[in-house]
């Protein structure tokens, strides 16, 4: 199972592989991409050295990454860290909790599907971080006005995306669980769950991202704790490498989430496939 | 008449739920069961509303925000595009920035707006340049993909035909691969409408993001409820807008999946 998941990586990213010559290697290589990203590497750590660009804004690369590094094992950075990734568990958890469940009772009932969807509709549009000055007013500047934002954020794509997954399910799945007699439960939970989970999937990886911009965001504007409020509190400071570390840091975090939740929904994804192939539904 | 019926049942049933809601607010908020001071009645935050429209206090923040968010916004997409283009079209520059791009894409956007302050100061050019690189990623992506999901063989029939280069991105690749760009281009313009908010918040330099939050700092709970009004429709208009735009310039690809 990890090698056909290493498999779909390699895959991705450059097509299947096939036999070719030396030179078309050389020319399909990435050298080139990477040279070029390590020349504007040495371009800044140069231009920051030599004092072409003189500017306290503007600390070498390699005094960032020293920074970065001194920052989370002093042990400065690391409860900010965990108190973001919780802030950002605990709002994602929230919206996707509300949004599977909301996006099944929209695909498979009318009367839910009527009245509920307009006012979805009515509200997706809105720049999430609007909400949060009136939302002030109510929940304080404390963790669940950050919550209730972060969760907004995910609610939409998940939602949708659930939506969409039901609906595409095979009507002949559906008949076929009938023509079995299986029960309206046991359907839905063998047949049409997995049948809409990689879209439920795709839904959900949509709003990682999104929730984690929001989380940043919140914390930028509302901050009292967290990587986000460091950022903007390293500005005020004019402390630029500790804030380039922090950014550093945050890409860090968005990318790893990323990278995880790829390899899990390759994984549950893979599971559900050999679920139907073998079948296992009733 | 059983579908005017039918149509009216399901204006009926939409319009029920922010409905009950609203007048559930008025009457919580009347009887003092929710404190009015931070839930104001939603007849008296329309009031406010009106009034924004009526004295004319939306155009100023309005135009700045959606002056910021167009500029910002053509510049990612027609970067985008055009390096996009380039990326799919060739395998070598594709390689050449290939590992850039994935190194920078991750970078949560407000993020940098920080940095972007202390080069850029609180103006326009900072806030331009935070929408154009929110635009900027998804926009690429999905060029990149358009252009290597059009089908060699059209090329190849095109070129057999006589067609020169000009003639082939005219006519084959830049019409095969406008759904994925425009799929692209949606993402991208509601994170661009995100960061212009963010950034006009953080920089409190006017606009509709300074507006919502200036109105909260300075207490003022149903001026603060109503820019909300204000921004929520500026979402709902220019999502309006792209799906009336996009079915014109795709009108062939079917509607897809969110």
């Amino acid at each position: 199972m990890t090698q056909l998941v290493a498999d779909n990586e390699t895959q991705g990213l450059s097509g299947p592989k096939r036999s070719v010559s030396i030179g078309v290697r050389v020319r399909n290589s990435r050298a080139s991409g990477v040279l070029l990203v390590v020349l504007i590497l040495c371009a800044w750590e140069l231009s920051a050295r030599t004092g072409f660009v003189q500017s306290t804004n503007w600390p070498p690369f390699s005094t960032v990454m020293a920074t970065l590094v001194v920052d989370v094992t002093d042990g400065e950075l690391l409860p900010l860290i965990l108190s973001t990734l919780w802030r950002l568990a605990r709002g994602y958890g929230i919206g996707f909790a509300i949004g599977i469940p909301l996006g099944f009772a929209i695909a498979l009932l009318r009367p839910v599907r009527l009245v509920v969807r307009p006012t979805i509709e009515l509200l997706r549009p809105i720049p999430i971080p609007a909400i949060i000055p009136p939302l002030i007013f109510l929940l304080g500047l404390g963790d669940s006005l950050k919550l209730s934002s972060i969760a907004f954020a995910t609610l939409f794509p998940v939602v949708l995306n659930t939506i969409a997954g039901v609906m595409a399910v095979e009507p002949i799945y559906d008949q076929v669980a009938k023509t079995f007699g299986v029960s309206r439960w046991t359907a839905l939970r063998r047949v049409v769950f997995p049948a809409a989970l990689p879209f439920v999937l795709a839904g959900l990886r949509t709003a990682l991202g999104l929730a984690v911009v929001v989380t940043v965001v919140a914390e930028m504007i509302v901050g009292q704790d967290g990587v986000g409020y460091y950022l903007v509190s390293m500005q005020f400071a004019m402390r630029a490498a500790d804030m380039y570390a922090a950014i550093v840091l945050l890409t860090l975090i968005a990318y790893l989430l990323n990278r995880a939740f790829i390899l899990a929904e390759g994984r549950i994804i893979r599971w559900t496939r050999l679920r139907e192939a073998s079948g296992d539904a009733s | 008449m059983m579908r005017a019926k039918d149509r009216l049942i399901i204006v009926a049933a939409g319009c029920s739920l922010p409905a009950v809601f609203l007048l559930g607010l008025e009457f919580a908020s009347r009887n003092g069961w929710v404190n009015p001071t931070f839930l104001p009645a939603p007849s008296a935050i329309f009031a406010t509303f009106a009034q924004i429209i009526l004295t004319g206090a939306f155009f100023a923040p309005l135009v700045h925000t959606l002056t910021l968010l167009f500029v910002g916004y053509s510049i990612g997409c027609i970067a985008a595009i055009s390096l996009g283009v380039l990326m799919g079209y060739s395998r070598a520059i594709y390689n050449l920035f290939e590992p850039l791009t994935e190194l920078i894409r991750p970078i949560p956007k407000p993020a940098l707006l920080p940095a972007l302050i202390l080069f850029l100061g609180l103006g326009a050019p900072m806030e331009i340049t935070i929408v154009a690189l929110g635009s900027f990623f998804p926009v690429l992506i999905n060029t990149v993909q358009g252009v290597r999901a059009v089908d060699p063989v059209m090329i190849d029939t095109a070129r057999t035909f006589g067609h020169k280069s000009p003639a082939v991105w005219r006519r084959i690749l830049l019409p095969a691969s406008a759904p994925y760009v425009l799929a692209g281009m949606r993402i991208s313009l509601g994170l661009a409408l995100l960061l212009v908010v963010t950034s006009e918040m953080l920089s409190g330099n006017g606009g509709l993001g300074d507006a919502i939050l200036s109105a909260q700092r300075s207490f003022l709970v149903k001026e603060s409820y109503a820019w909300l009004i204000v921004l929520a429709l500026v979402g709902l208009v220019l999502t309006a807008i792209f799906n009336w735009t996009e079915k014109r310039v795709a009108f062939w690809q079917a509607p897809q999946a969110q």
